[in-house]
């Protein structure tokens, strides 16, 4: 064991337990507005389907605060949370001893980054 | 009353592995875990335990009752009218009896210096405000009992992981304005069986008898490791 002789090696987890927690707060705050308006609202006929209009939804994702609004709301409903779920995934297979170690890890982070870039892609092209 | 409580035992020069005893004590509204323990070892004098202070200071006697860290001093029969179970720490080795090895708990403790890190010169003392004191002193109430460890998942997983009490005790000395010792510090927590290994299960605080709440201490230490990263990457590699 060690006693402070020789350093340990810094891990890498502060970047994947900031994503984490980013996605946290967006999962906590973002999404459950995003869910009610889109997914409960809407087809209850609460909102006017003129509101989700295509003219109205391609101006607030391409063109509104610079074009930017899209890229943030890509960014906090769909890459952030990503990060957040696939850390959970990651730490529960290690917690029920199925899967730990770099491969675990790769796939995990790499589904989030595999996915965030396709969304950030379809928000581009 | 007489009451009937669980004990496992285990000697390692006759057993192979543990097994359960049933006893029975007298037990009145005062009488605590530690006195029933102490009653049954008057009835078979080869029944080992620790204890020393009898009043939650020493953490010496710390015991599983049904499954939860407690310790055996603060712990009282009339809380627990459908019977006790009464088992080693659990994340420990059982050396006899209800006797744990904590060599493991002490090193953990060590690792991370927990000590007063100050290299000013003189005899002056070292003044504090209130102030000062408040924001370290909840974490500096630890009894080295080792409940949180017994209470920790991932040190029962992990018993590399630096664990609770003693990443408390680091955030303890960080947070002291007395200390200079954060920069030797910090790559133990840094580290991935520093404060990365918790996953903020946070039972180690409910056990913890005297409030330390090592859980959210490490993950304070979590926001520095976290500073701390961003801080190195900073720096040329040689003054990492
Ligand atoms: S933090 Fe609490 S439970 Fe852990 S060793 Fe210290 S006093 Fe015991
Ligand atoms: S005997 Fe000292 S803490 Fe219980």
């Amino acid at each position: 064991m060690n006693n402070g002789t020789k350093q340990p090696k810094r891990s890498d987890e502060p970047i994947w337990w900031a994503l984490f927690s980013a996605g946290g707060v967006c999962f906590a705050v973002l999404i459950p507005g995003v869910l009610l308006s889109l997914a409960v609202l809407y087809p209850l006929g609460l909102i006017s389907a003129e509101m989700l209009s295509y003219e109205r939804i391609h101006f607030m994702v391409f063109e509104a605060f610079f074009g930017l609004a899209g890229l943030a709301f890509v960014g906090a409903a769909i890459c952030l949370p990503l990060f957040h779920a696939v850390h959970r995934i990651h730490h529960g297979l290690h917690d029920l001893q199925w899967a730990h170690g770099p491969v675990a890890k790769v796939i995990c982070y790499g589904a989030a980054i595999l996915m965030s870039a396709i969304a950030l892609g379809l928000w581009i092209f | 009353m007489t009451q009937t409580i669980v004990i496992a035992r285990y000697n390692p020069e006759l057993d192979e592995k543990p097994h359960q005893e049933t006893y029975q004590v007298q037990s009145d509204d005062n009488t605590s875990v530690l006195d029933a323990l102490q009653q049954v070892q008057q009835q078979d004098p080869s029944f080992s335990f620790r204890w020393s202070c009898r009043m939650a200071i020493c953490g010496s006697c710390g015991v599983m009752v049904n499954g939860v860290p407690k310790l055996g001093c603060q712990t009282f029969l009339r809380d627990y009218p459908v019977g006790l179970v009464i088992t080693p720490l659990s994340n420990f080795a059982v050396e006899k009896d209800l006797i744990v090895n904590m060599e493991p708990f002490l090193e953990h403790l060590s690792a991370i210096k927990p000590w007063l890190i100050n290299t000013a010169e003189g005899t002056q003392p070292h003044v504090q405000t209130p102030k000062q004191l408040a924001k370290y002193q909840q974490f500096a109430n630890c009894i080295n009992c080792g409940l949180c460890y017994s209470a920790c998942p991932q040190f029962g997983l992990n018993p590399e992981f630096r664990g609770p009490a003693a990443l408390a005790l680091a955030h303890r000395y960080n947070l002291d304005s007395r200390d200079q010792g954060k920069a030797q510090r910090m790559p133990e927590l840094n580290a991935k069986n520093g404060v990365w290994t918790c996953t903020f299960v946070g039972f180690c605080s409910e056990v913890c008898p005297k409030k330390v709440d090592p859980a959210a201490a490490i993950n304070q230490g979590k926001v520095e490791s976290a500073k701390d990263m961003i801080v190195s990457a900073f720096k040329p590699t040689g003054a990492r």
